[in-house]
């Protein structure tokens, strides 16, 4: 007879098991798991949810009162920017303009074939670079969000690890980690692919120190839990990550109300 | 929440959205005694739930712009409000490294359920093993278990609110509750 596992009760009780109905029939057939399921539920139920002190109707009121004069800039939308009643009109104004040139165009122009053959034909790249530097602004900005909510989870493991004392259970560290790797390792491949080498080398630092912490044991000693932290140490990473993550939010909030005319490169 | 009401809340987050404080403070007000009851319910501490009250409402603000007019507000706010508490749980502690028995505050009681020496009862004592268990847990294992067990909210909601994949979630969870299981276990005994 295969028993159940503390986890495994644990779900059933919270009502999240996957096969609550096999577990129910164990349970009546099962002495030595019903036992263990009475003393969880026990313990659990002596858990009982704290009541918060009350707070009266005025206290909303009294909130907004404590941070109304410490309200920062709203990061704004990329897309609010350019769908503001005064751009639309604008924009509107500009479309009519350019259809009433493309009429004036077909009306008026006497194409000379012979010309037309021995102009060169735009590159393709060239041609659709006006279409594509929209997407590729929007794309920048998703990946930089991403890349920063990325940093942000990644912290808080990099904390967790460098607070932890030896012989804790680091098992959900590790399962949080590993969620991670993959997606360090695509963000890093994205980050190469724009040029960005200083955000793909932490990242790839990052990747390193998140592999060691998945393969360290889950009750991690003393030794285990000090050698994570000398590579940590050593690369500054967790350093590196707050202020990469600052960063990368700053140029975030920087990037997205940014008009049509673009600085010119300077690389 | 009537359509009526629905509607006007639309409206008053499209103007938050586009800047108005006056709207904002509307929001404020509807929905901070929710806020400070989770912020209580993970920090375990009035004073911490107050700063993570007006740091939630702060980080919301600035942020409305990520804030899609589709979901709920209140539970985009419950997000921040949960990820603040960790927050502040986690830099508390770096501050106080190795904190001493003064400074796990079990859970405060309201002023009117004050427990007089009589009304010191064995359920009280149980309280203040729960708290004790509670504070001995790391941040994301509190938060974890405070939105399962207290809030009733599922594995997957608790993974998106934190952040965390699926698996991490439920082992907080799982760490939390062999926790509290470990404290409270002599208190059975007793019982």
């Amino acid at each position: 007879m295969r028993h159940y596992t503390e986890d495994d009760l644990i779900l059933y009780f919270y009502g999240e098991h996957r096969s609550r109905k096999d577990v129910e029939v164990h349970l009546d057939q099962c002495d030595r798991c019903a036992a263990s399921y009475r003393n969880l539920a026990g313990t659990l139920r002596l858990v009982e949810t704290p009541e918060a002190p009350e707070r009266g109707d005025q206290y909303g009121l009294e909130v907004w009162q404590r941070i109304r004069h410490r309200l920062p800039e709203q990061e704004v939308s990329w897309w609010s920017v350019w769908f503001r009643a005064d751009r639309l009109a604008v924009a509107g104004a500009f479309a009519v303009l350019l259809m009433a040139a493309f009429v004036a165009g077909r009306w008026w122009s006497t194409p000379d074939s012979t010309t037309a053959a021995l102009t060169p034909a735009k590159p393709p790249a060239a041609a659709s670079a006006g279409s594509g530097s929209g997407s590729d602004d929007v794309r920048e900005r998703v990946l930089l969000t991403s890349v920063a909510d990325h940093l942000d989870r990644s912290e808080r493991i990099l904390t967790d690890i460098m607070n932890a004392p030896a012989g804790q259970d680091i098992s959900a560290e590790q399962n949080w980690a590993e969620d991670l790797i993959s997606a360090s390792r695509l963000y890093r491949q994205d980050a190469s692919d724009a040029g960005e080498h200083s955000v793909a080398v932490v990242l790839d630092e990052l990747e390193r120190s998140l592999l060691e912490i998945v393969h360290s044991p889950s009750r991690a000693t003393a030794a285990n839990l000090e050698e994570i932290r000398r590579r940590i140490d050593a690369a500054s990473l967790l350093f590196k990550v707050r202020v990469l993550g600052d960063e990368l939010r700053q140029r975030e909030r920087v990037n997205t109300p940014r008009p049509r005319t673009r600085a010119p490169q300077t690389s | 929440m009537d359509a009526t009401n629905v509607t006007d809340l639309t409206g008053v987050l499209a103007r938050a959205r586009r800047g108005d404080s006056e709207a904002f403070r509307l929001l404020v007000e509807q929905h901070s005694r929710r806020a400070f009851q989770l912020a209580y319910r993970i920090t375990g501490n009035q004073q911490d739930a107050e700063d993570v009250v007006q740091e939630s409402f702060i980080r919301a603000y600035r942020q409305l712009s990520r804030f899609e007019a589709r979901a709920h507000f209140a539970t985009w706010l419950h997000r921040i409000v949960a990820n603040c508490s960790v927050d502040l749980i986690r830099s508390r502690r770096s501050r106080q490294d190795h904190a001493s028995m003064d400074e796990i505050t079990p859970l405060e009681q309201p002023h009117s359920e004050l427990p007089d020496p009589e009304r010191l009862t064995e359920s009280a004592r149980i309280e203040r093993s729960v708290a004790t268990a509670m504070a001995e847990l790391t941040p994301l294992e509190r938060a974890a278990f405070t939105l399962r067990h207290y809030e009733g909210r599922s594995i997957a909601e608790i993974g998106k609110t934190l952040g965390l994949g699926t698996s991490a979630t439920k082992h907080s969870v799982f760490r939390a509750v062999r926790k509290l299981r470990t404290a409270l276990e002599p208190l059975r005994g007793e019982s």
